[in-house]
C-alpha cells in the first residue's frame, strides 16, 4: 500500500495557475455582487437589509458547523476524515470574516429588528420585561463578542493544524484537542445565543428553547454539503483524486443522511410541541408561516427537508454514488436557504415571499467573500494536513 | 491498518492498544471461566451480595403486593402532585438503559472499537433497567392485570379505544419497541459467544441449554456474514431508538402547558440526560466488576477514560439545557415561566434543585483533568453522584412544576411515603440481582468482538502485551 502512495508522490499543493483562476473568478463575483448590493442599498435600503440577513445567517452558520465538526475530529481522533480536514478547516477559517459581514447588520439594525422600535416595545409588557437584553448597543456588543471568541478559537486551532504540516509531531494534535474541548461550548452555547439574537428575536415576543439547535443543525448539514461539493469539484479537476476516495464519499453521504435526520428531529420537536400545547404566544410564529404564500413553503418543508433526501440517501448504493450525493448536497443547500428565508422574511412580508434580485446579490456577496478567504488558504497551505499522523490511515481507509 | 502502525512507530501513540492478552485462546479462557465451573463453588462474596440484593427484590415484591392490595393511595401522590416518585423512577430507569443502546448502536456506527469491551454488560443493563422502569407505570395504573388495555387489541366486548393523541400511549409503544429491539440486539451479539460456551461445556445440561440458545451457530463464513449484516441492521434500527424513546418520554411533560414542563428543548435534553446517567451507571458497575473479576486487561483505563469523556460531554449538554431553559424563561417575559424557574431554584424544593445542579453540572467538570478522569476512586464517586443527580433532575422537573398550581389555593408540598421509598429501593435490588445473575452465567464481555480488537494490535505489540500481562 505504501508503494502505491510513493509512486504518486503527491505534494498536496495546489498549482499556482489553477489557484489564480479560482481566485479571479471568486474575486470577480465578489466585486460584482458587492457593487450590486451597494446599488440595492441606495435603491431600496430596507429590502437590502432584509435579504442580507438571510445571506449573513446562511454563511455564518456554515462556518459554525465547520468549527464544530473540525473540533469534534480533533477530540475523537477521527482518522477517516483526515484527507478532507484541511478543506473543512478552510471553511472554519472564514469565521473571522463574520466581523466584517456583521457590519451591515449593525447598520441596518433598525430596519431588521422590530424591537428597536420604542413604540413596539412600549406596547408590549413582555418586550418591556426584556428590553435590557434586546437593546441595540448590547445586541451589537454581543455580536462582536461572539465573533471575537469564535475567531480566537478557530485561528488557534487552524494554526496548530498548519504547523503540523511542517513539524509532523503529535504535539500539535494534543494542543488542538485542548483548544477543541472548551471550543465545543463556544460552538453550541454561543451559537445558540447567536441564533436567538439574530433570528429568533425577529419576532421578539416569541421564544423556543430548541431554536439554537435547529439553526445549528441546519448550518451543519450545509457545511457537510459544501464539503461534499468542494471534494467532488476538486475531483472533477483531478485534484486529490487518490486522497479522497469512494470510501470517503460514502462517509460524507452518511453524514448528509444523519444530519438530515437530526435536523428533522429537532425541527419536528419544536413544531410538534408548540402545536400540541397550543399556547398563543408560541403558535404565533407558526401562524404567520401558515398565511398567504408562506403556507406553500410550510407544507413543502417536510418533503424538502426530510422525506425526499432521507429516502434518496437511505440505501448504501445511493450514499456511494457521487452523482446522488452531489445532487443531495446541492438540494440541502438550496433548502437551507429557503428555510432561513422562511424564518426571516415573514417578519416583513406577511402575505408571502416576495423574491427580489437583492436576495441573490446578497447571497452571492457573502458566499463569495467567504469563498475568497477559503480559497486564499489553498495557496498558503497544503490541501491536506500532510503532517497528521493519521494521514496514512485515512488514505487507506475502507468502510467495513 | 496494523501494517501502517508497524511502519510508523509514532502511530503507536495515536492508536494505543485497546486490550491486552496473550492470544485469542487466552481471552476466551479468561472470559468463559467466569461463567463456568461448579455453581456451588462460586466465591462466597458473590452469594452474600446476591442474598442482599435478592432480599431487596423480595422487598419490591412485598411493596407491590401491598400497593395492589391497598390501592395507589399508599404512595404520596396527591393533588396537585399527581405524578411523583413513580414517574421519577420510571424516567430514571429508562434513562439508565440508554448507555447500552448508545454503546451498541451509535458507537458501532461511529466505528469506536473500544466499545467492544463494555457493550455486552451495558446492553444487559439496558434490558434490566427497562424492566425496572416498566414496573412503575404498570402499577400506577392501579390494576396492572388490565395493562393489556393499553395496547390497541381488537376488541368488541370491552369497547376500549386507546387515545392515540396521548403521549402516554406513545410511551407504551416506544418502551415496548425499545425493549424488544434491545433484547434482539443483545441476543444477536450473544449467539457466537453462546456457541463458544456450548463448545466448552462439560455437562450435558449446559451443552443442551447453550446448544439451544446458540441457534446452531457453527462459525462458518456464511454465518459470520449474516451475523455482521444483521448486527449492522440492528444498529441502524437502534440508533433512532436512542433518540426516540427518551424524546417520547419527554413528550409526556412537554406537550402539556405547565410552566417547567412545556419547553421545546425537552426531547434532546432528555436524551442527553439519559445517556449521561446511563454511562454513570455502567461506570459504577463496571468498576466493581473489573475489580471483582480481575478484568483490568480487557476493561482498561482507556475505556474508563473514554466513558468519562462521554459523561463530561453529556453532563455539559444537560448543563446547557438547564441554562437555556432558565434564560428563555426569563427572556419569554412570561410571569408564570419566570416564576416556575425561580421557584425551582429558591422555592420549597431548592434543596432538590441545588443537589441536581451540583451533581449533574458541577461534578462532571472534574473530568476536564486527565488526572481525575483516570483515577478510579474519583470516577467511582462521580459516577454515583451523577446517578443521584439525574434522579433528582427528574424529581425536580416533575414535582416542582406540579406543586405550584395556577391557583394558589391548590398549592401543595409532596412528601414520599415509606412505600414510595421502599419500592424504589426494591427496583435497585431487582436491577442488581439481575446483573449479578447475568455476570455469573453469561459472558459479560463480547468474546468474539474483543478478539477483533486484539487482532488489530496482534504482532505489533506482542512484547508489550506479554509484559503487561
Amino acid at each position: 500500500m505504501s508503494d502505491h502512495h510513493a509512486i504518486h508522490a503527491e505534494t498536496y499543493q495546489m498549482e499556482a495557475a489553477r489557484w489564480q483562476a479560482g481566485r479571479n473568478t471568486l474575486a470577480f463575483v465578489a466585486l460584482a455582487s458587492i457593487l450590486a448590493c451597494l446599488a440595492g442599498y441606495f435603491l431600496d435600503a430596507p429590502r437590502f437589509f432584509h435579504s442580507y440577513l438571510v445571506a449573513f445567517a446562511f454563511t455564518t452558520f456554515i462556518g459554525i458547523g465547520a468549527f464544530f465538526f473540525v473540533m469534534v475530529q480533533f477530540l475523537t481522533g477521527s482518522a477517516w476524515s483526515v484527507t478532507m480536514r484541511r478543506i473543512m478547516e478552510n471553511i472554519m477559517i472564514t469565521i473571522p470574516v463574520g466581523l466584517i459581514l456583521f457590519i451591515p447588520i449593525v447598520l441596518g439594525i433598525k430596519e431588521i429588528y422590530p424591537w428597536t422600535n420604542p413604540e413596539v416595545v412600549a406596547a408590549s409588557e413582555s418586550l418591556r420585561a426584556k428590553s435590557a437584553y434586546l437593546s441595540e448597543n448590547f445586541f451589537i456588543l454581543r455580536g462582536v463578542i461572539y465573533f471575537a471568541l469564535w475567531s480566537l478559537w478557530a485561528v488557534a486551532i487552524y494554526r496548530q493544524s498548519t504547523k503540523q504540516d511542517t513539524e509532523k509531531s503529535i504535539q500539535q494534535m494534543h494542543v488542538a484537542s485542548r483548544w477543541s474541548a472548551p471550543g465545543l461550548f463556544l460552538a453550541v452555547v454561543v451559537g445558540s445565543l447567536a441564533s436567538f439574537d439574530w433570528l429568533m428575536s425577529l419576532m421578539p415576543t416569541w421564544y423556543s428553547t430548541i431554536f439554537g439547535l435547529v439553526t445549528l443543525a441546519g448550518g451543519s448539514l450545509s457545511f457537510f454539503s459544501i464539503v461534499t461539493l468542494v471534494c467532488l469539484g476538486f475531483r472533477r479537476a483531478g485534484i486529490l483524486k487518490d486522497a479522497i476516495t469512494d470510501e470517503h464519499y460514502h462517509d460524507l453521504g452518511k453524514w448528509l443522511f444523519a444530519l438530515t435526520a437530526f435536523y428533522t428531529y429537532v425541527a419536528f420537536s419544536q413544531y410538534m410541541l408548540i402545536w400540541y400545547a397550543n399556547i398563543p404566544e408560541e403558535t404565533e410564529w407558526y401562524r404567520h408561516r401558515m398565511e398567504g404564500g408562506w403556507f406553500a413553503i410550510s407544507i413543502a418543508m417536510p418533503f424538502l427537508r426530510f422525506l425526499i433526501p432521507f429516502f434518496v440517501l437511505l440505501c448504501r448504493a445511493a450514499k456511494r454514488s457521487k452523482t446522488i450525493i452531489a445532487l443531495i448536497a446541492v438540494w440541502s443547500l438550496v433548502v437551507e436557504y429557503i428555510d432561513l428565508y422562511w424564518v426571516v422574511m415573514p417578519t416583513y412580508y406577511k402575505d408571502g415571499p416576495q423574491f427580489h434580485w437583492l436576495d441573490l446579490a446578497t447571497l452571492a456577496a457573502t458566499v463569495s467573500i467567504c469563498g475568497l478567504v477559503f480559497w486564499s488558504r489553498f495557496q498558503k497551505h497544503k490541501m491536506v494536513p500532510v503532517g497528521d499522523l493519521r494521514l496514512e490511515q485515512s488514505l487507506h481507509f475502507e468502510n467495513a | 491498518m496494523s501494517e501502517a502502525v508497524r511502519q510508523h512507530p509514532a502511530l503507536m501513540e495515536v492508536n494505543p492498544p485497546l486490550i491486552r492478552a496473550k492470544d485469542y485462546h487466552d481471552l476466551t479462557e479468561q472470559i468463559s471461566e467466569i461463567t463456568e465451573g461448579d455453581v456451588f463453588k462460586t466465591p462466597l462474596k458473590y452469594w452474600i451480595t446476591l442474598a442482599i440484593t435478592g432480599s431487596i427484590t423480595v422487598l419490591l415484591g412485598g411493596m407491590l403486593t401491598f400497593l395492589v392490595w391497598n390501592g395507589i393511595g399508599v404512595w404520596g401522590n396527591n393533588r396537585p402532585v399527581g405524578w411523583a416518585w413513580d414517574i421519577t423512577n420510571f424516567v430514571f430507569w429508562i434513562g439508565i438503559g440508554h448507555a447500552g443502546t448508545l454503546i451498541s448502536a451509535i458507537l458501532f456506527l461511529f466505528r469506536q472499537k473500544w466499545r467492544t469491551s463494555i457493550n455486552r454488560s451495558a446492553e444487559a443493563m439496558t434490558l434490566f433497567a427497562v424492566m425496572c422502569a416498566g414496573i412503575f407505570p404498570l402499577f400506577h395504573t392501579g390494576r396492572p392485570w388490565r395493562a393489556y388495555w393499553l395496547f390497541p387489541i381488537p376488541n368488541t366486548d370491552l369497547n376500549i379505544w386507546q387515545n392515540f393523541r396521548s403521549p402516554l400511549i406513545w410511551d407504551v409503544f416506544a418502551v415496548s419497541t425499545y425493549f424488544t429491539v434491545s433484547l434482539l440486539f443483545w441476543f444477536t451479539g450473544l449467539v457466537p459467544d453462546l456457541a463458544t460456551l456450548r463448545d466448552r461445556a462439560v455437562t450435558r445440561t449446559k451443552q443442551v441449554v447453550f446448544g439451544l440458545l446458540s441457534l446452531g451457530w457453527r462459525g462458518s463464513a456464511r454465518h459470520w456474514r449474516n451475523y455482521e449484516m444483521s448486527y449492522l441492521i440492528l444498529a441502524a434500527i437502534s440508533t433512532p431508538l436512542v433518540l426516540s424513546v427518551h424524546s417520547i418520554v419527554s413528550f409526556d411533560f412537554a406537550t402539556s402547558v405547565i410552566p417547567g414542563w412545556h419547553t421545546t428543548i425537552f426531547p434532546p435534553y432528555f436524551v442527553a440526560g439519559a445517556i449521561f446517567s446511563g454511562f454513570a451507571c455502567v461506570m459504577t458497575l463496571l468498576i466493581i466488576a473489573r475489580w471483582a473479576l480481575n478484568l483490568n486487561n480487557i476493561i482498561t483505563m482507556k475505556h474508563l477514560e473514554n466513558m468519562n469523556k462521554i459523561i463530561l460531554v453529556t453532563g455539559s449538554v444537560v448543563g446547557y439545557a438547564y441554562a437555556t431553559e432558565f434564560f428563555i424563561a426569563w427572556y419569554s417575559g412570561n410571569t408564570y415561566e419566570r416564576y416556575a424557574f425561580l421557584n425551582r431554584a429558591l422555592g420549597p424544593y431548592w434543596w432538590a434543585y441545588w443537589t441536581m445542579v451540583t451533581c449533574n453540572v458541577i461534578s462532571p467538570q472534574f473530568f476536564w483533568f486527565k488526572k481525575l478522569r483516570t483515577s478510579i476512586p474519583v470516577m467511582f464517586v462521580l459516577s454515583i453522584t451523577t446517578n443521584i443527580g439525574m434522579w433528582f433532575e427528574r424529581f425536580v422537573i416533575i414535582v416542582t412544576s406540579l406543586h405550584r398550581d395556577f391557583l394558589p389555593s391548590s398549592w401543595g408540598y409532596f412528601k414520599p411515603t415509606w412505600v414510595d421509598i421502599c419500592t424504589f429501593i426494591g427496583t435497585i435490588g431487582l436491577f442488581l440481582t439481575l446483573f449479578l445473575l447475568f455476570a455469573r452465567f453469561l459472558p459479560m464481555i463480547a468474546i468474539s468482538e474483543v478478539k477483533g480488537v486484539l487482532s488489530y494490535e496482534k504482532g505489533a505489540f506482542k512484547d508489550q502485551e506479554v509484559v503487561a500481562k
